[in-house]
């Protein structure tokens, strides 16, 4: 045992799964503590705000500020706000007057800004029609007042003269440190469709859906060892009765009768754990064949015959003779039944027919949630791309894992 | 020759008993939930509903569509003698349009969508694993863990992910739909090119998912076979590696025919959810639109005809192992 | 004396393990063959036999890898050749192999006939399919096979069936030199007698010219071979004529073997049966000196330093002890 172990984290590929798994189990235990609450409480009254760093305007606008002068923040500045319409303007007017602009990019703020303040002038003679003339000094006003408005006031209302009174000048080189501001909000993955803190939710979805695969998985090893074990160690009717049973069960696609089962379930009798059951029974099949076909191969063994030439139980030769020879098969399968139940679940939820959605998210959960309000076509990456990869994550470094382990007990695959 | 007949009837019978028990479980899965599927249903459907003989109407005509009131032994003659005809009933969602309607305009989507993908992505797969297994070190290292990322990539995260990067950010291929939005049916070069362009990325994106995991059985297979007596043998007679590497493709790729026979149920549920995601005019959509919709006859058929197309892959994919494999031939012997 | 078929000079062959340790199967083999002769090989399981008839053919890959010496078949030396070469002119058609497993051999999803097909086009491209037909049908024939046998698939044939079509797959070409590796182990009886049978013929029509058996059964190497080796931790402990092998053998291993074995000739009967103590070295770290040293009863502390040298005595007999012929008989006849 102790040597089996010692091998299998000698295995890079088991190693290298187990690693990725530890590190998402303990950023499920470990994130709800820095960050805790409500997973699906609303914070944003807006839906997708990116991922970032918010904090209160209303606050940093009487925060203690620094100045600094920076030598590119102007360009910057007014580059953030220049519209490609304004650049394509500018570059319309150089062809006109006859500005030598080959190769500059339309991006280069700085170049376009100074060939304009170099070359423009109201005055110059240039064939165009006056309402032309008038757009391109219209042009050059707003970018000369881009360049030199260095001021903005802050004014509200005297609630007792209904007066406008300057609270505060926030000035141009006015900076404030983020730790200073009164209200942030860290948002490492923005927020989803309905203005939820998608690290958190996914976090929180994480545990749903890893809980609802061990669940399945545990559900799925437990029907396929037994069915397995009958099938293969009493053999004769027993074995052709749950052979067939199997068989049918592999061939008609476990998706389908998920389907049918769940939507046969009113919305309120799918919590997370109806839907583990489901997917377990849904899924057993592999399990019981290989469990199936490695007790054949084990009952009539030397071992096993003295055990019952000895008269032991069934119980006990079950116990003793077959489990710990079967017991990687049964370990490699349901590593793999938690996988596909993660997916299940993800895949069940995409149809609308996942777990009742007001409690926890889950992962399929929050992919639904996320393509139902087009987050894939508005850009709001942040919204289902983390969902994928989480996904994908734990399915891989479960597979890994079980790819180490099969290295392991089948030497023939070894590298 | 006796040996495949015998092989084939075989085969036959159980096509024909996974079929009826297909269709048993089909009619009986719903009924057999603890709360009354009529309840169950028509409460989704009248959810919103302030009128309350309205939404009694809606209980009887489902009462009526299930046959409750009937015998269930009767019920089920009545769903088997009505499903050999074809005759699914009337679509709820989309009334008056019958649900075998429905699905004659989807199926053929889908069958055109899955079969070529499913069929690229396994030989590309096996291609691929038994270049990993003949190269082993460096290039398995690299291309193992890939494989196992790529396969282990749900369906629907991979189409979403060549939606947003093809069509979306690089826009070299439509997004949504089988054909351009615009467009009638027809016979024209363009409408092909159109269906053609739509037909891209839910294409690619059910081969790449599939490619991985055939790819990690092929390798895995190709071992076995490498190690194998007869490779030395005939490396010992001076046969050249290139025709052996010919040999052990062969035979580990054959056996690779029931591993897609057995994923095949798999595959094409994740393939459906992938299709939701394009918005393909196939089963997947239609199956989605009815679950939203609640469109109880609609699902029903969906999901056998669904389970009818797994069948029968399974039920040819088994007879085309028999005549092409004769390690089969000789198990028949025994 | 006839013409040499195969020579063997002081051949070393290692495998390299997965865990990078060298193991030395074979560790300096000298042996001939002459025209018509065949030759036995033998020794327990995991003594190098099976690795030296690999060795023999000068074809390697890994595991196995080729460290020194030279393998010279009718007058051509084959160790320096380029691997290529080697395949398309040695192998098959000057060496032949029939493997240990033969039940696996074949490959499972091949006609046997275009497995035939194969091997001789690996050699000679010219030949055509019809020609082939033909050659393997004559071979087949004389060689007591079915016809049929070569339109079937391999899984199709019975165990006795497989070895026999891969003895006469092995020889289509008419090799110089036939290495055998235990080819009838696994058989039933009667299949075990039809394939030593038809390894008769084979020598006795020509289509072989020389033989290198390879076995741990010795009472089959009497029958069969002229010569016999037998091999100890990757060496060569003693060579004789298969009747003073059998008799009258002088290594103190090949005593015990020989002891260890009942051989259905009269004279023999009346002796011991005895096993000999111990397991063999392991060949990651052979110990020094003699390598059977720690289980012959006859050793010395002389024997675990010293490395013997091979004897070669007048009549041809070859040995490798650091005892004197002499005083080996004086001890035997002393028990």
């Amino acid at each position: 045992m102790k040597n089996t172990l010692r091998q299998i984290f000698h295995s890079p590929k088991f190693v290298g799964g187990f690693c990725i798994f530890v590190f998402i189990l303990a950023m499920m235990i470990i994130y709800p503590l820095i960050n805790p609450g409500d997973p699906l409480e609303r914070i944003g009254v807006e839906t997708f705000s990116k991922p970032g760093i918010y904090f209160s305007m209303y606050d940093a606008s009487t925060t203690k500020t620094s100045p600094f002068r920076l030598a590119d923040a102007d360009d910057k500045r007014v580059a953030s706000k220049l519209s490609m319409e304004d650049r394509v303007a500018m570059v319309e007017w150089f062809g006109l007057a006859e500005v030598d602009v080959e190769g500059v990019s339309m991006d280069d703020t700085e170049t376009l800004l100074k060939l304009w303040d170099e070359n423009y002038s109201a005055d110059k003679k240039i064939k165009m029609t006056q309402a032309k003339k008038k757009y391109f000094k219209r042009l050059n006003n707003s970018i000369q007042s881009l360049k030199a408005a260095d001021k903005m006031e802050v004014v509200s209302k005297n609630p007792e003269s209904g007066e406008n009174e300057t609270v505060t000048t926030i000035d141009k080189n006015a900076y404030v440190n983020v730790s200073d501001v009164t209200n942030t909000k860290i948002l490492p993955l923005g927020t989803d469709n309905f203005g939820r803190d998608v690290l958190k939710e996914l976090v929180s979805a994480t545990r749903t859906s890893i809980g609802i695969g061990l669940i399945a998985g545990i559900v799925a090893t437990l029907i396929g060892l037994t069915v397995g074990l009958l099938a293969g160690y009493v053999g004769g009717l027993v074995d052709d009765l749950l052979s067939l049973v199997t068989n049918l069960f592999t061939v008609i696609p476990s998706f389908i009768l998920l389907i049918l089962i769940s939507y046969s379930l009113s919305q309120d009798q799918r919590g997370p754990s109806t839907v583990a059951v489901v997917i377990g029974l849904t899924s057993w099949t592999w399990t019981a064949r290989s469990v199936r076909s490695q007790v054949i191969s084990l009952r009539n063994r030397d071992h096993v015959n003295l055990s019952k030439l000895s008269g032991h139980s069934l119980v006990r030769i079950i116990l003793t003779d077959i489990l710990p020879y079967i017991a990687s098969y049964v370990v490699m399968a349901f590593i793999l039944q938690v996988s596909s139940g993660i997916l299940a679940e993800s895949q069940l939820s995409l149809l609308g027919l996942g777990p009742k959605t007001t409690v926890t998210p889950t992962l399929g959960l929050m992919m639904n949630w996320a393509m139902l309000y087009s987050a894939h076509l508005n850009g709001s990456w942040w919204a289902y791309f983390p969902v994928i990869l989480t996904i994908t994550l734990i399915s891989f470094s479960l597979n890994l894992m079980n790819t180490g382990l099969d290295q392991v007990f089948n030497p023939e695959l070894r590298d | 020759m006796k040996n495949y007949m015998k092989y084939f009837r075989k085969k036959i019978v159980w096509f024909l008993i996974t079929l009826v028990f297909a269709v048993i479980l089909n009619f009986l899965l719903p009924r057999l939930m603890p709360a009354d599927p009529v309840a169950a249903i028509t409460g989704k459907l009248t959810q919103g509903m302030t009128d309350a003989s309205a939404a009694q109407e809606v209980y009887k005509r489902y009462a009526e569509e299930f046959g409750t009131n009937k015998s269930m032994f009767e019920q089920f003659i009545l769903f088997v003698k009505k499903a050999v005809r074809g005759d699914f009933g009337l679509s709820f969602s989309q009334y008056p349009r019958s649900v075998s309607n429905i699905i004659g305009s989807a199926i053929g989507w889908t069958v055109a969508l899955q079969l070529p993908a499913i069929l690229v992505g396994w030989i590309l797969g096996n291609l691929l694993g038994a270049l990993a297994a003949y190269m082993r070190k460096g290039f398995d290292k690299i291309l193992l863990p890939i494989s196992l990322f790529c396969s282990n990539v749900p369906a629907f995260g991979m189409a979403v992910v060549l939606l947003v990067i093809f069509g979306i950010n690089l826009k070299i291929a439509p997004i949504a739909g089988g054909y351009d939005a615009s467009m009638i049916p027809n016979m024209s070069w363009k409408f092909f090119y159109s269906v053609f362009t739509h037909y891209q990325l839910p294409f690619w994106s059910i081969v790449l998912i599939s490619i991985g995991g055939q790819a990690v059985g092929m390798r895995s297979m190709s071992i076995y076979e490498l190690n194998a007596d007869y490779v030395k043998y005939s490396r010992f007679l001076g046969i050249k590696d290139r025709k052996i590497v010919m040999y052990v493709f062969r035979n580990a790729m054959l056996p690779q025919i029931t591993g897609l026979a057995m994923s095949i149920g798999t595959m094409i549920g994740g393939a459906l959810v992938a299709e939701i995601i394009f918005s393909y005019p196939g089963l997947g959509s239609t199956m989605y639109a009815a679950v939203t919709a609640a469109d109880y006859p609609l699902i029903s058929a969906t999901t056998l005809i669904i389970t009818i197309m797994v069948l029968l892959a399974n039920f040819l994919l088994d007879i085309i192992y028999a005549i092409i494999d004769p390690r089969v031939k000789a198990a028949q012997f025994d | 004396m006839g013409k040499i078929m195969l020579e063997v000079k002081d051949l070393k062959t290692k495998y390299i393990t997965r865990f990078h340790e060298d193991v030395y199967s074979v560790d300096g083999v000298s042996l001939t063959i002459e025209e018509g002769k065949s030759l036995g090989i033998a020794g327990e399981s995991g003594c190098g036999k099976s690795t030296l008839a690999l060795s023999l053919m000068g074809y390697y890959f890994a595991p196995l890898h080729y460290v020194s010496g030279d393998i010279i078949v009718d007058g051509r030396n084959i160790s320096g050749m380029n691997p290529d070469d080697v395949r398309k002119n040695i192998l098959g058609n000057e060496i032949a192999y029939i493997p240990q497993a033969a039940m696996n051999a074949l490959n499972p999803t091949q006609k046997i006939i275009r497995f035939i097909e194969d091997v001789i086009h690996a050699h000679d491209k010219s030949m055509s399919k019809k020609d082939i037909y033909d050659m393997a049908k004559e071979r087949f024939a004389i060689l007591g096979l079915p016809e049929d046998v070569l339109q079937k698939h391999a899984v199709e044939l019975s165990g006795g069936m497989k070895q026999r079509t891969v003895i006469a797959i092995s020889t289509i070409l008419s090799p110089k030199v036939l290495i055998a590796d235990e080819p009838s182990s696994a058989l039933d009886v009667t299949s075990q007698k039809m394939v030593i049978k038809m390894m008769r013929d084979l020598m006795e029509k020509g289509y072989i010219k020389s033989m290198i058996f390879i076995t741990h059964e010795l009472p089959l190497l009497y029958n069969v071979t002229d010569d016999i080796m037998v091999m100890y931790a990757g060496r060569i402990v003693e060579k004789a004529s298969a009747k003073d092998m059998v008799f009258d053998p002088l290594h103190p291993y090949s005593k015990g073997l020989m002891g260890s074995i009942i051989v259905p000739e009269e004279g023999v009967r009346d002796h011991k049966l005895t096993a000999i103590p111990g397991t063999p070295p392991n060949l990651k770290h052979p110990p020094e000196g003699c390598r059977f040293a720690d289980r012959c009863k006859y050793a010395t502390p002389t024997c675990k330093a010293m490395d013997p040298q091979t004897i070669e005595l007048p009549n041809g007999r070859m040995y490798s002890c650091l005892m004197s012929e002499r005083k080996l008989r004086e001890v035997y006849a002393n028990e």
